[in-house]
């Protein structure tokens, strides 16, 4: 593709590397994958051939552009929350492939990334595409900011896998910053 | 025996809603019923907070339509602290809202509301989606795509992020727009003024004349209609008065911070969803036959109140529309005609604000105080009139704050297309997925947005449909 082509792509469609953090901060541990994108943005140095977005609830959006998109990065991990029946905190990797084919292949902007694009990116555009997923506590009727102590806990456990999946040489070259510092 | 039928969630729109069709002995629709998750509490988390961080949670909502509520949470700040951003403030906010405007519009017409048309009704759910798009009409999906990721890298130039965006704060916007980037944003306008002109015209050749029976027949209701205009009457989708037009096209006009004087909200216990409508028209019934207080927001609504639409193109198009269907037109899936009418508009608005001499001036906010005040502020969402309302104490903090969004001022319109449609497909107890699917697509033509609440990877069926007898028996499910 041409240069200048390229250069009218968003940034997350551009970098080798795009990790997302899904979810909605104003619903207590659905909140997590926003979190851990801030968490690891306050801690570490994220690499130049990396992006990292903080999605909200936007994400289908951004992965239908990706999806379609004429370029697209090499590797692709969906940060999310998930009630797995598992215990509050837990951290799991979640293979695009076992997300049952329902109609959830069908189209829609909402709800976390849509299985038909994860495996489309996967399968037919070659993305590595990997899914962190943390257990939730029960989740809030109500808009109510804040993770529950069991998920804040995951993060700092969470941003170290993160790092040493998806950035070791930022791993190695990062100045974790002290407290107090921006 | 009577049946239930249930449609949960209807797919391929912003959020969840359950379809509930009720037949009756015959096997004929009795009613049907669009129940809606609704975003709670709202309310009570923003009081209590700065009045300014309002603009920046506001896009949290939801991560579908942010620059609306962004966008329409400043204004009502500007308000609420009584000032009056610069003109450079107000255009580049009008700016990245009319780039928002493309970007959503394209989604939905090439992509949500586009599967049914390109892949047609039936077409299984496997394949009727946007890969299923991409395959059946490449080229044009290529096209569209591209200019959808320039679109979104416009918003970026302009506001640095795209997805939660934090540009426009009380009294204008943080970035001012430098020569060369105006520059840049300037040559892509052309490329998605192209694609404007290129989708409007491949719909009128290519997929309405294909369904003008359906469009004529499918969810057809008569109502009245909500949008904003300029003081000359001309289409405005980022400023300007309201506009309330009732069915047989007389209307009165009033600035949105007296909306209260002229909409009500309507409780129904099947329902989370408000029902707003209009106070002065003599109460509120979904009656098909005799529909009372019922309006319309949203594209059909804001092509249906303007006088007309002051940039050439647009305004041609609205000629030729209102030659073919009058005004106001009733047709509930002229929706997805008058999207693409709007498409074009920002398009136009676009070039049009960059080539105006103010946009690059580096006066683009003003300073605020904190007061004691109310404000209200009002865009128009591509989902229909996005209304915020802030009342602040003398410290600037909240104590009062009211939204009404673009997809409650449509959900008794919703449930009577909902109810007209299947009222009309299904008939003697006799369905298929294909007919439901035609029932949805009623829904689908107001582009509703019906809950930013929460979501989760967790494999569930989505799509369930429940066949109960008269006595509440389940005689059948189908799940796809």
């Amino acid at each position: 593709m041409p240069e200048n082509g390229q250069s009218n792509l968003p940034e997350y469609c551009r970098k080798p590397t795009l990790v997302l953090g899904c979810g909605n901060l104003l619903f207590g541990d659905d909140g997590f994958g926003c979190a851990l994108v801030e968490y690891v943005e306050s801690h570490h140095r994220v690499p130049e051939d990396v992006c990292m977005l903080d999605t909200g609830t936007g994400v289908r959006n951004l992965l239908f552009t990706l999806c379609l998109s004429p370029a697209r990065p090499q590797r692709l991990l969906i940060v999310d929350a998930l009630d797995a029946g598992r215990a509050p905190g837990e951290l799991f990797e979640l293979d695009p492939a076992d997300i049952p084919p329902i109609k959830l292949d069908d189209f829609s902007m909402h709800q976390i990334p849509t299985s038909n694009l994860l495996r489309e990116l996967q399968e037919t555009c070659k993305v590595q595409v990997r899914v962190l997923a943390c257990q939730t506590g029960p989740l809030p009727t109500e808009i109510s900011l804040g993770l529950s102590a069991p998920v804040q806990a995951a993060l700092p456990r969470a941003a170290q896998w993160l790092v040493s999946e998806y950035m070791p040489e930022c791993g190695r070259r990062a100045v974790l910053l002290p407290p107090g510092l921006p | 025996m009577a049946k239930t039928l249930v449609i949960q969630p209807v797919t391929r729109i912003e959020g969840h809603a359950k379809v509930t069709i009720q037949l009756n002995d015959a096997g004929n629709v009795d009613l049907a019923r669009v129940n809606v998750i609704e975003l709670r509490g709202f309310e009570k988390f923003c009081l209590g907070r700065p009045v300014e961080d309002m603009p920046r949670i506001m896009p949290r909502i939801c991560g579908v339509c942010p620059w609306s509520h962004h966008l329409a949470s400043a204004k009502a700040c500007d308000a609420v602290f009584g000032v009056e951003p610069p003109p450079a403030g107000k255009k580049i906010r009008e700016l990245c809202n009319s780039i928002a405007y493309m970007e959503e519009h394209i989604l939905h017409f090439y992509f949500l509301a586009g599967a049914d048309f390109l892949l047609g009704p039936d077409a299984d759910y496997s394949i009727r989606n946007v890969i299923g798009i991409l395959k059946a009409a490449p080229d044009v999906a290529q096209r569209v795509v591209k200019v959808r990721h320039m679109a979104a890298h416009m918003l970026e130039i302009l506001a640095a992020k795209a997805i939660h965006p934090q540009a426009a704060v009380p009294g204008g916007f943080t970035k001012p727009l430098s020569p060369q980037n105006r520059d840049q944003l300037r040559k892509m306008a052309d490329e998605t003024l192209d694609l404007a002109k290129f989708s409007i015209k491949f719909a009128k050749e290519n997929i309405f004349p294909k369904y003008l029976e359906t469009v004529k027949s499918l969810g057809v209701i008569t109502t009245g209609f909500l949008g904003t205009v300029k003081e000359n009457g001309a289409l405005d989708l980022y400023d300007g008065k309201l506009r309330l037009m009732k069915p047989d096209g007389s209307f009165e006009d009033f600035p949105y911070d007296r909306y209260t004087d002229y909409i009500s909200e309507h409780i129904e216990s099947w329902s989370y969803l408000k029902f707003p409508y209009a106070k002065k028209w003599g109460g509120f019934s979904m009656d098909l036959a005799k529909p009372t207080g019922i309006y319309r927001t949203n594209t059909l609504a804001r092509i249906n109140v303007c006088d007309h639409i002051d940039t050439p193109l647009a305004q041609a198009e609205l000629v030729e529309f209102r030659e073919k269907f009058g005004r106001p037109a009733q047709l509930t899936l002229l929706y997805n005609w008058a999207r693409l009418i709007e498409l074009l508009y920002n398009a136009e608005n676009v070039i049009r604000l960059l080539e105006d001499p103010d946009i690059t001036s580096t006066e683009t906010r003003v300073k605020v105080t904190p007061r004691a005040a109310r404000g209200v502020g009002c865009t128009e969402a591509p989902r229909g009139t996005l209304i915020h309302d802030y009342t602040t104490d003398a410290d600037g903090m909240l104590i009062n704050a009211n939204l009404i969004v673009g997809t409650t001022h449509n959900n008794a319109p919703i449930n009577m297309s909902v109810t007209q449609a299947a009222k009309g497909l299904i008939h003697d107890g006799k369905y298929d997925q294909g007919v439901l699917n035609t029932v949805e697509m009623s829904i689908r033509a107001y582009d509703p947005c019906f809950s930013c609440a929460t979501h989760r990877l967790d494999g569930k069926v989505s799509v369930k449909l429940d066949i109960v007898d008269a006595e509440g028996k389940l005689v059948d499910t189908l799940m796809n």
